[in-house]
């Protein structure tokens, strides 16, 4: 007996004709559908990403056809990934089909699916159809029994939901009517075992009967999924074709880089983003490649402290706007409050399987609430501002008594022309704040033990400018950072290096487009250096600890490694919280609420001061001075301060130098 | 309507004062400056006013050397129509009648409805300026306002007194106003407005055109007060404690004289 | 020198802000004459001629009428120094009474120096030294920086009177809403910080408060825990204060606090730590127990 199957059996090569034209009709739906949302991606502003297209495309595979991303989280994740693998495994045996019974058979008499092929052909997409109809039942069993909190549901899912489960189960009905009348008991019918399973119904009619229900459920089997075509531009099936595409179209980085917007043009009438039109298309694109999966949502610390702003709500209403008003105002839709909710943390985007870009669509609107507006989170963050532009610092601190902390250490002042080849760019909170002075303080000192002589700014370094950045405020950004490179480029230095991730993030991706093209480092890679070529010597002393991974240091810049190297050198044994390194939950700081007061929701500080409680170890490190600030207060506020104390890694090290 | 409000950039009050070699006022390198925080008060007020009225012109008008420019720059950024800088370099060794006689001189001309200015400067803090522009010009003036409206040709403003009390003082136009903190809430510039203040009129005045006045006052010198620095720091037994804060307190301290 | 001082007198009655003045004339072994608009009724106590005009016919607030009076006193006093309080109205009429008499004025006074008069600058950061280079100068007294001299005695009253109108309107006094806390505006305030313990304790910071005449607020990691509500707390992310005298109690002094409160001029820290960042910027450092000092100065001030 020959080891394969009649295509087309039963319904025959008339079917042909009617089905390709019925094909191509749906497939001019689906694009007709799709050319209909291109009109209102178009309603955005430019925007360049079809550059290193090489990597993009790899991107698309490791995390479309590998499913890199959906696979992080278990569970749904690992069901809609074997799922995914199912589906492809299904429609390569169809296009197989396909390409045999239409192509290669009617024109060179080919036949490929024969023999062993055939048995592998079979068992395969058998054993797919399976796995893929399990799945589905159990993301079926999850959104509609389990009902996660917050996951949102609409008909959408139902029906798409319904149709996958309907073109599976008629798939394997079709089969077992076909086997029931063509395999029933050949041992050909053992390599389609689920096959085998549905013809059994069947097994007692007589072929005429087994031969008009098979003819019933292949047309019915063919409808549905035409109807899946036509339903892709109109339903979440869309993220099929989109969430690729959104995917070859991402942000290639630097990590969370942000536009710099061109201030002095003359032919601007508006900056920043009051309505849909003012954003670039890929935020909109964004919107429909949402796959509404609210892992953002699960992971964004301000809404697990209760305050209005979830990011998947958010990219949901700027599609919504998109479609239904794109001149409506966006920002009324959305609400100031969750504009001046986020940190900028960047949790959502880290994790986001369609790589939507969350922040910058954020500080997009914050520019216009500012820039235009002269609005502002609170009093308290306009003083700020106001602050900064008078004395160069958000404190209100005296700019002369910006190097009051490095009396007495040894280090090069460079507004005094003293000379050095590193800069050691301090930061508003280490320099004025005593409490991170001691940051400052032991930075020089570890630099000093290990013989490098660092330089600063002195009176002349002025802040970074990245809280005003992120709070929307780009004129007061530019302006600083304009002055600051100016000073930095007088001083001939080679290199610099920060113990802000804020500053470091900022110097090193920012500052480039405004002309600054120096290496920047964080302290604590460039400490890690000098600890491995042996020049920094640190003595080992116990110490019972937990670390937390600042935003800028880690989701911005992969820095997890370094610090808790250097803590192992130190002696330090980590206990980690269960939000360690990518999970990192914020300490509310970022995005520059440092400034801001937290007027919604709980405390994020007190939070995750709570969460490093948790682990039972007394020191909660950091490599931060905002998060230090933070911890501070939050560890007070959450009444731990008998249990935990806030240290930063440097004070740790610099305690540990070997005499 | 004709308004004019007049400002003056200050030091920035956590700035690190250093006694010039004169020894009658400070050395100005490593200070940050900004507007008198009185008169970003009555800047926004006089916007308001401005903007409640329609048809009307607002001059911002200051007196010092070339850096009072940004405070200028910032009030026309808020929304001053014109900028007058009447440049005087030593105009920190004028008293506060050479000062209101300069503004009383450029205001004769000029017939300003309303005149707006802080109540009084954080640096010198004399709180006589406006009050003697209000008498040079021989129109009313009203002082210490934290709240104002203009209508019907009459500005009527309350007063802030002692303990919480207010007055409600009421005149005809025209008329000067001194303006207390709490005023009102002075708007952070936006960026169009920033860039359209660039092209806005800035007109330099000597000082010398306006002023023939001599100075009813002569500064002999500036001083640090006794040295603040680190705390007095007390230990021991907490009646004794008690007993060494209460008589510091009535020592250094107005508020248990009482 | 011979001095007019010039009373205070607000709502029916004479303010004891006036024995300042008389304080000031004394101590400078002046003499001196008074003028106020007020009231027979309200007399100040003192053995000196008074110029008193009748506030029923002259008002509370008329400032022109009332610089008119002050010059008819001042004439008929011969004096040389017009003495004022730095007050809202002092500082509302001394400028005018000054430009009338062609006189310096020199506004707030904190102390009579030999050769001239010592002022503040800077928020006190620094003090000038001014002298006055007309015949005739007003002075203005800054509050609480003389002592105020003690009640006794009569005045000989004389009568003042004038029919003229003024250039202004006067609509009456508006009273402060209760329960609306200002503390940027308030003269003494006593913060909580963590130090105080718990929640109960902060009971003893708003007594010790109330004891000293002023208000409680609070740093923010005690706002945050819900003992105090958020208008009282003092910092760059809640109130910018510059009272009078400041009260740390229990507070280490993190930055934004530090920035929310330095500017007071007077700043009495307790905290058990020697080190803590409030160091910096205290006048007094009390080395104790927030919770043993601030019950037992309560008593004391109480007692």
């Amino acid at each position: 007996m020959e080891l394969t199957r009649e295509l087309y059996w039963n319904v025959g090569h008339a079917v042909l004709m009617p089905m390709y034209l019925l094909v191509i009709a749906s497939f001019g739906v689906m694009i007709w559908g799709l050319r209909k949302r291109l009109t209102t991606y178009r309603l955005g502003q430019p925007l360049e990403r079809c550059d290193q297209r090489g990597e993009r495309l790899l991107g698309v595979l490791r995390d479309v056809f590998l499913q890199a991303r959906v696979l992080r989280v278990k569970g749904a994740g690992t069901a809609h990934g074997l799922f995914f693998f199912s589906f492809v495994l299904l429609t390569i045996g169809t296009t197989l089909v396909f390409i045999q019974a239409d192509l290669l058979d009617p024109l060179f008499g080919i036949r490929f699916l024969t023999g062993n092929f055939y048995l592998f052909f079979s068992i395969v997409l058998d054993l797919a159809g399976l796995v893929a109809l399990i799945m589905l039942l159990g993301l079926a069993v999850r959104r509609y029994l389990l009902r996660p909190k917050d996951l949102p549901n609409t008909s959408d899912n139902a029906l798409m939901l319904v149709l996958l489960l309907t073109i599976l189960l008629t798939g394997f009905l079709l089969e077992g009517a076909r086997m029931a009348a063509t395999e029933m008991g050949t041992d050909l019918s053992w390599w389609s075992p689920v096959g085998l399973l549905f013809a059994q119904p069947f097994a007692g009619m007589t072929e005429a009967g087994q031969r008009a229900i098979h003819t019933g459920l292949w047309w019915f089997h063919f409808a549905l999924v035409l109807g899946f075509f036509c339903a892709i531009p109109f339903t979440r099936l869309r993220h099929l074709l989109l969430t690729p595409t959104n995917i070859f179209f991402r942000d290639l980085g630097p990590v969370g880089k942000l536009r710099t917007l061109d201030l002095e043009d003359e032919e601007a009438e508006s900056f920043g983003a009051a309505k849909v039109t003012d954003l670039t298309w890929k935020d909109i694109f964004d919107g429909d490649a949402c796959t509404y999966c609210k892992r953002c949502q699960d992971r964004c610390p301000a809404w697990n402290t209760d305050k209005p702003l979830s990011p998947m709500k958010l990219v949901n209403q700027i599609n919504e706007v998109s479609f239904a008003d794109p001149e409506t105002s966006l920002i009324e839709t959305i609400t100031t409050d969750v504009l001046w909710s986020c940190t900028t943390c960047r949790a959502c985007e880290e994790i986001c399987p369609a790589a939507i870009e969350h922040v910058p669509k954020i500080i997009d609107m914050r520019r216009n609430l500012v820039l235009m507006e002269g609005e502002f989170p609170g009093e308290e963050v306009t003083k700020a501002m106001e602050g900064t532009e008078i004395n160069g610092n958000p404190l209100g601190m005296a700019p002369a008594a910006r190097a009051d902390w490095a009396e007495g250490l040894d280090v090069a002042d460079l507004s005094k022309g003293e000379k050095a080849e590193i800069l050691y760019f301090v930061g508003c909170y280490a320099s004025f704040d005593r409490r991170n002075q001691k940051i400052a303080q032991s930075f020089i000192k570890l630099c000093s033990a290990a013989g490098v002589k660092v330089g600063i700014l002195g009176k002349d370094e002025k802040c970074c400018g990245e809280p005003m950045r992120k709070l929307g405020n780009e004129y007061l950004y530019q302006m600083l950072a304009t002055e600051n490179i100016e000073q930095i480029k007088a001083t001939g230095v080679q290199k610099i290096v920060s113990a802000c991730p804020h500053c470091f993030n900022t110097l090193a991706k920012d500052y480039v487009d405004l002309g600054l093209e120096l290496p920047v480092e964080h302290a604590n890679s460039f400490l890690a250096e000098l600890l491995n070529s042996g020049k920094l010597k640190l003595e080992s002393a116990g110490l019972d600890c937990t670390y937390h991974d600042s935003c800028y240091l880690g989701r911005h810049n992969d820095l997890y490694d370094a610090p808790r190297q250097l803590l192992k050198a130190a002696g330090a044994s980590v206990r980690e919280m269960e939000k360690s390194r990518e999970e990192s939950f914020c300490c509310s700081a970022g995005g520059g609420r440092i400034l801001a007061e937290e007027n919604l929701g709980e405390r994020m500080n007190q939070t995750r001061a709570r969460m490093a409680a948790e682990t039972g170890a007394p020191t909660l490190i950091s490599s931060c001075p905002f998060c230090i600030s933070m911890f501070e207060d939050g560890i007070k506020g959450a009444n731990l301060d008998e249990q935990l104390k806030p240290l930063d890694l440097l004070e740790i090290l610099a305690e540990r130098i070997e005499a | 309507m004709n308004i004019l409000v007049c400002i003056k950039q200050v030091p920035d009050m956590e700035s690190r004062f250093k006694i010039a070699a004169s020894g009658t006022w400070f050395e100005e390198s490593d200070l940050a400056w900004r507007i008198n925080e009185y008169d970003e008060f009555a800047v926004e007020q006089a916007v308001q006013l401005k903007e409640q009225l329609g048809d009307s012109d607002l001059t911002v008008l200051t007196i010092g050397p070339a850096r009072v420019k940004e405070a200028l720059k910032k009030s026309l950024a808020m929304g001053c129509d014109r900028a007058l800088h009447v440049v005087d370099d030593a105009a920190h060794e004028k008293d506060p009648f050479q000062i209101a006689s300069t503004i009383a001189a450029f205001a004769k001309e000029k017939s300003f409805d309303v005149i707006f200015t802080g109540m009084q400067s954080q640096d010198r803090g004399s709180g006589q300026v406006g009050v003697l522009v209000g008498e040079l010009l021989n129109i009313p003036a009203l002082t210490t306002a934290v709240e104002f409206a203009c209508e019907d040709g009459a500005v009527t403003v309350r007063r802030e007194l002692e303990g919480g009390l207010k007055a409600v003082v009421k005149a005809q136009t025209p008329a000067l106003v001194t303006c207390q903190l709490g005023l009102n809430t002075p708007r952070y510039p936006t960026l169009p407005n920033i860039m359209k203040a660039k092209k806005k009129e800035l007109l330099e005045v000597p000082v010398n055109d306006l002023l023939n006045e001599e100075s009813r006052l002569t500064a002999l010198s500036l001083t640090y007060p006794e040295k603040k620095g680190s705390a007095l720091i007390l230990e021991g037994e907490i009646s004794d404690l008690v007993d060494k804060v209460i008589g510091i307190l009535k020592e250094k301290t107005a508020v248990l004289a009482k | 020198m011979k001095a007019l001082l010039v009373g205070e007198y607000r709502e029916g009655k004479l303010l004891e802000s006036t024995y300042e003045l008389i304080g000031f004339a004394k101590q400078l072994n002046a003499e001196f004459d008074l003028f106020m608009v007020g009231s027979k009724d309200q007399l100040p106590q003192v053995d000196a001629k008074l110029y008193l005009a009748d506030v029923t016919t002259v008002g509370e607030y008329n400032p022109s009428l009332h610089k008119q009076l002050i010059l008819e006193a001042a004439d008929k006093a011969g004096a040389d120094t017009i003495v004022f309080l730095h007050s809202s109205s002092g500082w509302d009429l001394a400028p005018r009474v000054a430009l009338a008499l062609n006189a310096a004025q020199v506004s707030e006074v904190v102390e009579v120096t030999a050769d001239g008069y010592l002022l503040p600058a800077c928020n006190a950061k620094l003090r000038r030294t001014v002298k006055s280079a007309t015949a005739k100068t007003v002075v203005t007294l800054q509050g609480g920086a003389f002592m105020a001299a003690d009640p006794g005695g009569a005045p000989q009253v004389e009568e003042l009177s004038s029919s003229a109108d003024g250039n202004t309107e006067f609509g009456g006094y508006e009273q402060a809403e209760a329960g609306e806390v200002d503390l940027g505006k308030a003269e003494i305030i006593v913060s909580a910080g963590r130090g105080v313990g718990k929640p109960e304790n902060v009971e003893m910071i708003q007594a010790l408060a109330k004891a000293l005449g002023g208000e409680y607020g609070a740093s923010r990691p005690v706002v945050d825990a819900g003992w105090v509500p958020h208008d009282r707390q003092v910092g760059t992310t809640g109130q910018v204060v510059s009272p009078k005298l400041y009260v740390a109690c229990g507070i280490s002094g993190a930055i934004q606090h530090l920035a929310g409160m330095k500017k007071s001029e007077f700043i009495l820290a307790i905290n058990t730590d020697k080190d803590a960042p409030i160091n910096e910027v205290a006048d007094v450092l009390v080395v104790a127990d927030i919770k043993q000092f601030a019950p037992a100065l309560t008593a004391k001030l109480e007692g």
